[in-house]
């Protein structure tokens, strides 16, 4: 595999390992300072630890951005109370790929994050929820837990503070859905991975019905760099509201795609032209997914414009999710990409919620109405419609996520997508 | 394997099981692992693999099919000695990911997840692989294949035994 | 006592237990909210999304299915961003629905034609191809499985995994081919439930298909004879005939449920072998007598009667009062057991609907209740004796009941009281005259508990104005 110049990110916080050669032996990263945070942190009161990350305004990765310290700050006080942590490594959401890339490379970062985090919130057993198509990683994340478990990193009565905390990787088997924190929780629990209904939230009743605790791959690497550095170093990046670095995937119409990891609110052009090499073929740039495929499409304006973190994305009418850019130029039709779009969500609905189950299949029904030859202007405004009265009506958010894109794309291409739907349908 | 065989654990992935059931707090949770176990020896979850779980793990069988159902990587029908997922997300098909899907189903002669007549092969076109930095990508059995085009990726699938 | 608490809901002020489930109280006060997955039987699932609403302070919709009761809160139904919400979903679940009305069973009592009536009636935008799944499945227990006309409500996956623990159903696929399927065949004594608890025309029973469309029927709220339980259920009728058995929800007896075999305590009240007056066995031939020759032949006898534990405690009181102070002997016949005492869920073992409310009749009149009671009737029966025997209303061990008859045959005048002439061996009784089905009186009959359920008079089918107190006056004629 071919991947970025890793070197750029050694001053920064998740990938600043990625460059020493064989990282993802534990030695090699205990020679490079790794485990060192996390024995700093079994002699800090675990609340003072949550208090850190509370400071240090990291907001979760996974794609929703709620503050990871306030999470924290719902869960359970009492230490003795049987909780689970889990780490969403389930990474689906089309067009991201930053957590398969820390992990393969630095599987000991998220399990040194897991164990300070652990610590902090006292529970005594977690999970990695790797996707089912990550095999290898699945593999590195279990040499590397090995490994932990040896050092006595993980177990019983680690580092003589009488703390217990066993870690093991579980296998998803193909479904987007189990990225959802409580379908992740039913998967776990050997159920079909559909989501739950909230209340109860997980960090009161989660799986197994007891306190748990989801965070995603890249909320909970970036715990070791906080601890070590502090809170205020963290926010040395970034916006008040959007503190850090972030992992952003890039795909799509650039020179270099890749994973990089930079201070949130860097140019989305910086990103294109510094980071990416710049566009494929030196042609123009006609939109960007900046957050994954449920994020509303940017313009060519807009997307030069906006600044990656949390509030300029959603000012420009989109949402920084998990951080997956794809890169769209003016080769392609906008058609095509709302088509794959749609086809995706339609496959992916757990079909447990009506509104989701009927809406995704009839969104791509509707808008491939050509190929049986029954398709008009109107069924836009059809499908517009049908995207909206599927908003806000379901336990999770998988009909917002394909009602958004598909309501963006009409906002910013109408015609093309007119024009796309009446054309005849190709051979 | 046909679909009445009977089905049972090879005598190192039941120890392999037993290793998961220590993992977990309760039965339940070890049902998608032993799942992949079962799969892993028998290439596919047949009537007769769910009644051998159902009756190991002492859960209703029809909950064992529903999960089966509901997971892309897990099959209720016979497939080919080598699993082939090709992507067809966004970015895959922005570079011609569906074009090589198609390809690859009319050079192997065969439909969706549809064994190769010498049941060498089964393709599925699959949703986001996460390697869209490599795309177009497909998976052969566990290995990421990326940047591929069709006759690429029909000479990777030649070669597969 | 638990904390009652009060909240308005579409500015009607309704109180409800703290803490209970939003949506039920508001059905419970007569609200009506649309809703096909939620069953206060069964957990709740909130996957319909019918049930939304706003409440004040909360910045967004959600079911009420999934909402609990607090003191002060103010719900809404009626805003027009719900109404447009309850069509939208509304839409959405008839999309894939194959919209068969006229050849389906669960016309006139369908959610998805009710809730169209009311919240829908869109011009549909659904030109677009369905998705197929399969139609006309027997799933085993008279039940029928249509998947193209289920709305994955998800109930009878619920049913079987939390009342009948025996899991037959499920949900197989994702997204909208995701298909109810059942496992093999239906295996529990509770099946027909599944028919009642699904809210479309998914689950149909195969007992009632295609034999009358529901707008025709009426309901006889009454009590179920089966055993002694005694649950409280509804049957369906009109004047063709009693066509089916439904459960109605008793806190105290039943719930929500009824045991499959209650479904068919209906079928000999409205058979065409109903008697419609006394009748004479003439050479294994029963034609219909005047009742004044059956009066003549128990002229001058001794007159023994055994009754049944189906009887209403009414009939047992005006019985012992017709033979009060007569030279009469009194014994009562009790079904044997049927499977285990009790199943963990409703269905009992002793068959006798009315066995307590028959002893009770017995020791206040000062008659022998006992086996020892009916042996010692038994074992005196002559030439000179006219016996009456009450054949049990729902005879679950003919056999056992064939032994009873036999030791009946030494008398010399044998008469029968029963609703029809059901069984070949009846034909040992000279005669057998009519009486009502339980179907066709009111009263009560005292269930297991001890307690006292109705019996309901509905359409009469039969002759159903003589019962055995009628007979009871015929001692010593």
């Amino acid at each position: 595999m071919d991947y970025k110049d890793v070197a750029n990110y050694k001053n920064y916080a998740l990938l600043s390992y990625h460059h020493i050669p064989g990282v993802h032996n534990i030695e090699v990263f205990e020679r490079a300072g790794g485990y060192e945070t996390m024995k700093k942190c079994f002699e800090m009161d675990p609340e003072a630890i949550k208090e850190e990350v509370k400071q240090s305004g990291l907001r979760g990765r996974g794609g929703a951005g709620f503050a990871t310290g306030v999470k924290w700050g719902f869960f359970t006080k009492d230490r003795n109370a049987k909780k689970y942590l889990l780490c969403n490594a389930d990474e689906s959401e089309p067009g991201t790929f930053k957590d398969r890339f820390l992990v393969e490379k630095n599987p000991h970062i998220l399990i040194e994050g897991m164990i300070i985090s652990a610590w902090a919130l006292g529970t005594q057993k977690g999970y990695i929820y790797i996707r089912g198509e990550f095999y290898h990683q699945a593999m590195v994340l279990e040499r590397a837990l090995k490994e932990a478990y040896a050092k006595g990193y993980l177990g019983k009565n680690i580092m003589g503070k009488g703390f217990d905390f066993d870690l093991y990787v579980h296998r998803g088997a193909g479904a987007y859905i189990c990225g959802e924190e409580t379908a992740l929780i039913s998967s776990l629990e050997g159920q079909k991975g559909q989501p739950k209904l909230k209340p109860p939230f997980p960090a009161i009743k989660g799986y197994r019905g007891l306190p748990t605790m989801v965070n995603n791959v890249e909320s909970l690497a970036a715990v070791p760099w906080i601890m070590r550095h502090g809170a205020a170093a963290y926010k040395q990046w970034g916006t008040e509201k959007s503190p850090g670095t972030k992992l952003f995937s890039i795909s799509g119409d650039v020179n270099k795609p890749g994973v990089i990891e930079v201070p949130l609110s860097t140019t989305l052009k910086e990103i294109i032209e510094i980071h990416c090499g710049g566009m494929r073929n030196g042609n123009k740039l006609k939109a960007v997914i900046p957050g994954g495929s449920s994020s509303p499409v940017l313009n060519a304006d807009d997307s030069y414009a906006v600044k990656m973190d949390y509030e300029d994305v959603a000012a420009k009418g989109s949402m920084l999710g998990s951080g997956a850019i794809i890169i769209i130029d003016e080769t392609r039709n906008m058609g095509d990409i709302l088509k794959y779009t749609l086809e995706f969500y339609h496959h992916e609905s757990c079909g447990q919620c009506t509104p989701c189950r009927e809406g995704t299949g009839w969104l791509e029904a509707i808008f491939k109405r050509k190929e049986t030859g029954k398709s008009s202007k109107s069924d836009i405004v059809l499908l517009d419609k049908t995207a909206a009265s599927m908003r806000g009506q379901t336990i999770c958010a998988l009909a917002d996520a394909a009602a958004m894109p598909t309501q963006g794309m009409i906002k910013v291409f109408r015609e093309e997508l007119e024009q796309y739907v009446t054309a005849a349908p190709k051979k | 394997m046909s679909q009445t065989e009977k089905f049972e654990f090879t005598p190192d992935r039941l120890a392999l099981y037993k290793e998961y059931l220590t993992r977990y707090d309760d039965i339940d949770s070890a049902l998608l692992p032993t799942l992949h176990l079962a799969q892993e020896q028998n290439g596919w979850l047949s009537d007769s693999v769910v009644a051998y779980i159902s009756e190991l793990m002492g859960l209703p069988s029809i909950r064992i099919k529903e999960v089966i159902s509901f997971y892309d990587m897990l099959y209720d029908q016979p497939v080919g000695r080598n699993i082939v997922h090709v992507c067809t997300n966004i970015t895959c098909s922005m570079f011609g990911g569906r074009e090589i899907y198609s390809g690859l189903l009319k050079h192997f002669e065969t439909g969706y997840l549809t064994p190769t007549r010498d049941g060498r092969i089964s393709i599925q076109k699959m949703e986001c692989l996460g390697a869209c930095e490599q795309a177009p990508c497909m998976r052969v059995n566990n290995d990421y294949v990326g940047n591929i085009d069709l006759q690429s990726a029909i000479s990777k699938l030649e070669e597969l035994p | 006592m638990t904390e009652k608490v009060k909240l308005t809901w579409n500015g009607k002020e309704i109180e409800a237990p703290k803490g209970s489930n939003l949506l039920k109280a508001a059905l419970d006060n007569g609200i009506e909210v649309a809703h096909y997955c939620y069953h206060s039987g069964l957990s709740v699932a909130g996957v319909c999304r019918m049930c939304m609403v706003e409440q004040d302070g909360v910045p967004r919709p959600f079911p009420s299915c999934n909402a609990t009761c607090g003191e002060g809160m103010v719900i809404r139904s009626d805003t027009p961003k719900i109404k447009a919400s309850v069509e939208a979903t509304l839409q959405f679940h008839l999309l894939n629905h194959p919209l068969d009305c006229p050849v389906c069973d669960q016309a006139g009592e369908c959610g998805l034609q009710d809730y169209y009536m009311k919240h829908g009636q869109y011009d549909s935008q659904m030109i677009d191809k369905k998705v197929h799944k399969e139609k006309v499945q027997d799933i085993g227990k008279n039940v029928m499985l249509d998947a193209e006309r289920c709305i994955l409500c998800s109930r009878c996956v619920r049913f079987t995994e939390e009342i009948t623990k025996t899991n037959e159903m499920g949900i197989l696929n994702r997204g909208d081919h995701a298909e109810i399927q059942c496992n093999e065949t239906l295996k529990n004594d509770y099946a027909q439930n599944l028919v009642d608890i699904c809210p479309v025309g998914a689950l149909t029973s195969k007992d009632f298909r295609f034999k009358q469309r529901v707008w025709f029927l009426e309901d006889v709220h009454t009590t179920c004879i089966g055993c002694e339980t005694g649950c409280s259920v509804k049957v369906s009728e009109n004047k063709n005939g009693a066509f089916r058995v439904k459960p109605v929800y008793d806190h105290e007896v039943n719930g929500h449920w009824m045991c499959d075999d209650g479904r068919y305590i209906y079928k000999h009240v409205s058979s065409p072998t109903r008697l419609g007056g006394a009748v004479e066995n003439i050479n294994g031939l029963f034609v219909p007598a005047d009742e004044l020759n059956v009066q003549a032949a128990v002229k001058g006898k001794k007159t023994k009667y055994i009754l049944s534990t189906a009887l209403t405690i009414e009939e047992y009181a005006n019985f012992f009062n017709a033979v009060k102070g007569k030279n009469v002997e009194v014994a009562l016949y009790t079904l044997p057991s049927d499977g285990p005492e009790f199943d963990g869920i409703l269905r009992r073992g002793d068959k006798n609907p009315n066995l307590r409310g028959a002893k009770a009749a017995f020791e206040l009149a000062g008659f022998d209740h006992s086996q020892a009671g009916l042996d010692n009737l038994l074992g005196s029966i002559s030439s000179s004796d006219a016996v009456f025997v009450v054949v049990p209303e729902i005879l679950y061990n003919e056999d056992h009941f064939n032994t009873l008859i036999k030791k009946v045959e030494k008398a010399g005048v044998r008469i029968a009281l029963a609703c029809g002439e059901t069984l070949g061996t009846l034909r040992a009784f000279n005669y057998l005259l009519p009486i009502p089905a339980f179907l066709e009186k009111n009263g009560e009959i005292l269930n297991y508990q001890g307690q006292a359920r109705k019996l309901r008079k509905g359409m009469t089918y039969g002759e159903a104005s003589k019962d055995v107190s009628y007979y009871g006056k015929w001692v010593n004629l």
